[in-house]
């Protein structure tokens, strides 16, 4: 057998391992502090109240349909039927001294959204929605 | 050739396993305030009780189940399952495999392709005006997916069509006047 094909062979092998699906993905991918810090802004503007009403009106101007909202855990499900599924959690916590921490985290069909870019865009979005509510423009 | 060959599980390993986010996902498109304007309507109610219970009965007239209402943040969320396809729409694609199976072809399944039922979301977001009091701004968005047959997804869209909107908004008044009124 010669040697590129051997190499080949190997680079093959790799291939159908690499893309090999494991039998329960619970963990997720990814470091826990560096997936947080893409998904995580934190704001001193508005309350845990009116930052719950900007994230669900971001998610509505994003074209999301809420599942789920809870107004006490902080927690909204949403979801949007566009070509692909999204869903996307925000979860809006209360911190000291008037912060209010949100997350977003988001998956594409079985795939979870790891790119920061993204998360990126939803703030941008949810900023200008803090700003709205803030200045108390509906 | 070789080296060609030999890069072609490489590449194909680095681009076949990564999930592709698809640009601008999270990203408003120009039409945002359009949709939006279709979707929300501001409204006059003597209480938040009132318009939540119009809006609750409205969802119950046009034959929705309530999932979900968190009062607070003013959410109700509604679904309900009905026909895809009309009467008319259903003959015609048997009539196609009829004159199909009498053509002499093998294969005539058009009738497969029929939409089974649609899915159709609903989510009303009922807030206090933040502007103005004694005034409920009321969003809407709608979306659905429709299965074939075979119960495979044929369509998955949000709906934008404004004459649809407008008519939830024409009954949602009249629900709300229907409340009031009973009181």
């Amino acid at each position: 057998m010669s040697r590129s094909t051997q190499l080949l062979r190997l680079l093959s092998l790799l291939l159908l391992a690499g893309c090999a699906a494991t039998p329960a993905n619970v963990a997720g991918a990814g470091t826990q502090l560096e997936t947080r810090q893409i998904q995580t802004r934190e704001y001193n503007t508005l309350d845990k109240s009116m930052t719950m009403r900007s994230v669900v009106a971001t998610l509505q101007d994003l074209g999301f349909t809420i599942d789920q909202a809870d107004a006490e855990l902080g927690t909204v499900t949403a979801t949007r039927l566009h070509q692909y599924t999204m869903r996307m959690t925000v979860t809006v916590v209360e911190k000291d001294a008037g912060r209010i921490s949100v997350r977003a985290s988001a998956r594409i069909g079985e795939n979870s959204v790891t790119d920061a870019a993204t998360y990126q865009d939803f703030f941008v979005v949810l900023d200008k929605a803090m700003f709205l509510t803030l200045h108390k423009v509906d | 050739m070789r080296r060609a060959l030999l890069s072609l599980p490489l590449m194909t390993l680095l681009c076949g396993c990564a999930t592709s986010v698809p640009g601008a996902a999270l990203r408003l498109p120009e039409s945002t305030l359009d949709v939006r304007s279709i979707q929300t309507r501001t409204l006059t109610a003597p209480s938040e009780i009132d318009i939540l219970t119009a809006t609750v009965a409205l969802m119950q007239d046009m034959e929705f189940s309530i999932e979900r209402i968190e009062k607070p943040l003013g959410v109700i969320t509604a679904s309900k399952i009905t026909d895809a396809d009309s009467k008319g729409q259903k003959t015609g694609l048997i009539f196609l495999d009829l004159l199909c199976a009498a053509s002499g072809s093998s294969g005539c399944n058009a009738s497969s392709t029929a939409s089974d039922n649609q899915h159709t979301t609903l989510t009303m977001v009922v807030l206090p005006s933040l502007a103005r009091r004694g005034e409920y701004t009321v969003r809407i968005t709608l979306q659905r997916v429709i299965f074939d047959k075979m119960g495979r997804i044929k369509v998955l869209e949000r709906l934008d069509d404004a004459e649809t909107y407008q008519q939830i908004f024409d009954n949602l008044r009249k629900s709300l006047f229907i409340q009031v009124g009973e009181k």
